[in-house]
């Protein structure tokens, strides 16, 4: 403890304590100002010089009134400072040590720091406050800066759409923001666990290159978009940025991550993706069927023109009457193709067939009934294994096609060696009804013909009747009900034609 | 010399019309028809056996049943046949897929849209004469040598 200016220099203090001049000037250039306050009669008291300038009044503004430094101060705050007083006087070893509120000339706040001593009345002495008066107001205003840019920034790291987290150079987390907690906290601390293992398992190379990539060149941001389980259960993904954050010798402390959902980005982008692929595929069917149409058409044009030539340059009677009749067998064939093009352009029609519900056997059934001669006639055995009160949403029309055509397929590529079997299955599944049409048949070498066993004009076995369009047509008619058809097949052991419907889409 | 022709065509009239116009400008010469590449294959096989004439010259449609035209070409490379033979594609095709198709085949002289007439024909016998010189080159070459 420092010795009191008495003990150390008992003559300078004597003459200080005696002398009106050090007197005046000690009162009037203390700090921030000097306050006498009666206690007894709180509407007395006496302020200095320097009071009035930390308000902002020069010496010539000062006003007149003896009283009106005490409009200058918080009634509030003077009430506080008087009940510190007089617990000081009940109690000697407490202090007043309070902030004051005042007014600055121009109407802003001043905050005073106030220490002051109290010097205790009698019946004829007023007690007084003694205060020392310190102008606190920028520290005052620091102070409420420092609160207002904390605020900001827990503001900003606790905001509803971004995640802000950083991890240990183990990859644990030491900071979460309340946005990421929210979503992905599980109830549970997160601080100190894994953040790798908080991602699915796929994506968690993803996650490590990118962190190598941190400690490789740190301070660089470096973008990932991982997944991750939200807490309902449902994959999230989000996009991150990385960057390693090192400490002085240049070795990683820590890596911050900022991120933000981007799933319905994501799902937009794959369905934006998949309608592409449905158009570009589209694009290609109708392509490939502008190139159909050409050679069909072509090939029988080509025939007419060269049988004109012929015919108008033939010499005999007999040749001219042969050319003729190969003439009206071209036309008759032009006509044909013609037919069955138009059949499939109606199938290819965008304008949508409307659909009703069809219980499946019973369009079975029919199809079998309006086959029955032939079965019987072949002594075919035909299994049917398909639940009565299985319905289908469909083209009413196309799936009597698609039955007749798949089943009488199989009736024509019997083996003939043994007896034949036609077997039909259905059952739902979660994606929709499956038929399979199965036969003991001749069977198809896939191998070899898989590329063109649903294209037009393809015929596979040497068979006068084929006319090598049936399944081209089974199949736009499948496509055009948004279904899949697919065939396994081997050569002497049978067929299996699997159908695939999508009554939903 | 007479000269051998193969038609592989699946389509008869098409295939009718193709010879009349192929005999038309051959003049001396023998013109078979298949009616797919296997018919043609199983001919060659037996020829190339018996030690009999290998066609100068094949006109071949692409979109058959059983084997088709491509088909035709590959079973066709494997055949144990020193002799050059000149292949043309005849179709209606229009894809451009099938012409750069053929182009990766040296076998194949010429890619012709039906109907054939007589410019193409002329235009095929230049190319069987080239061949037939360049075989008998061949043979002179191999007997002095």
């Amino acid at each position: 403890m420092s010795t009191t200016l008495t003990e150390q220099y008992p003559e300078l203090a004597a003459s200080i304590a005696y002398n009106p001049v050090i007197y005046d000037f000690l009162q009037n250039s203390l700090p921030d100002g000097l306050w006498y306050w009666n206690l007894k009669q709180p509407t007395q008291g006496w302020v200095n010089a320097t009071f009035w300038q930390t308000l902002g009044y020069a010496p010539d503004q000062v006003p007149a009134d003896p009283a009106a430094w005490r409009a200058c101060l918080n009634p509030v705050d003077l009430a506080a400072a008087w009940q510190r007083a007089e617990a000081c006087l009940q109690d000697s070893t407490q202090s007043v040590d309070l902030v004051l509120r005042g007014t600055h000339r121009e109407g802003a706040p001043v905050w005073l720091r106030c220490r002051a001593l109290v010097l205790p009345g009698d019946e004829e002495r007023p007690t007084w406050l003694v205060g020392a008066l310190f102008d606190v107001t920028k520290e005052k205003h620091r102070e409420a800066h420092a609160q207002e840019v904390a605020t900001h920034y827990s503001s900003i790291l606790s905001n509803q759409s971004v995640y802000i987290l950083k991890t240990d150079a183990q990859g644990n987390y030491t900071y979460v923001n309340d946005f990421f907690y929210e979503r992905f906290g599980h109830e549970q601390d997160l601080l100190g666990t894994s953040s790798l293992l908080s991602i699915i398992e796929e994506d968690r190379p993803k996650c490590l290159e990118v962190v190598m990539q941190c400690f490789q060149a740190p301070g660089v941001p470096h973008q990932v978009i991982l997944r991750k389980p939200y807490r309902d259960g449902s994959i999230k993904s989000n996009h991150w940025e990385f960057k390693g954050i090192a400490g002085e010798n240049g070795e990683l402390l820590e890596i911050l991550c900022v991120g933000y959902d981007v799933t319905l980005l994501l799902e937009n982008l794959h369905r934006a993706q998949h309608l592409l692929d449905v158009t570009s595929q589209q694009n290609l069917r109708l392509q490939n069927f502008a190139y159909i149409i050409s050679h069909n058409i072509r090939s029988h044009s080509a025939n007419l023109t060269s049988l004109v030539q012929l015919l108008s340059e033939a010499k005999s009677k007999a040749q001219k009457t042969m050319f003729l009749q190969m003439l009206t067998t071209s036309t008759e064939q032009l006509a044909d193709t013609i037919v069955n093009l138009n059949d499939i352009v109606t199938i290819n029609n965008n304008v949508s067939k409307p659909k009703a519900a069809r219980a499946l056997k019973t369009e079975i059934d029919k199809a079998l009934e309006a086959l029955s001669v032939l079965i019987r006639q072949h002594h075919i055995t035909v299994e049917v294994d398909v639940p009565p009160t299985l319905t289908l949403t469909v083209v009413p029309a196309y799936l009597d096609s698609i039955l007749l055509n798949l089943i009488s397929n199989a009736v024509k590529y019997r083996a003939l060696d043994r007896p034949a079997l036609i077997r039909l299955r259905a059952q739902p599944t979660p994606e929709g009804v499956v038929l399979t049409v199965q036969d003991n048949g001749r069977g198809i070498d896939l191998a070899k013909y898989q590329s063109k066993l649903f294209g037009m004009y393809k015929t596979f076995h040497d068979n006068e009747d084929a006319r090598g369009v049936g399944l081209f047509i089974t199949k736009n008619q499948v496509e055009a009900m948004q279904g899949t058809i697919q065939v396994e097949s081997e050569v002497g052991v049978g067929s299996t034609f699997t159908i695939q419907f999508h009554e939903s889409a | 010399m007479s000269q051998l022709a193969y038609i592989i065509e699946n389509d008869h009239i098409t295939a009718v019309v193709t010879e009349m116009v192929l005999r038309k400008n051959l003049r001396r010469g023998e013109v078979m028809h298949f009616v797919n590449g296997q018919a043609a294959i199983n001919q060659l096989l037996i020829s190339v056996e018996k030690k009999e004439s290998i066609p100068d010259l094949i006109l071949l449609d692409l979109d058959m049943p059983v084997m088709d035209g491509w088909e035709f070409l590959d079973a066709f490379l494997k055949l144990p046949i020193a002799k050059q033979v000149c292949v043309f594609v005849l179709t209606s095709s229009i894809h451009p897929h099938d012409r750069e198709k053929a182009r990766h085949y040296s076998l194949v002289k010429g890619f012709f849209s039906k109907p054939l007439d007589s410019d193409s024909v002329a235009w095929m016998q230049q190319f069987v004469q080239l061949a037939g010189a360049s075989t008998r080159a061949k043979r002179l070459y191999a007997t002095q040598h």
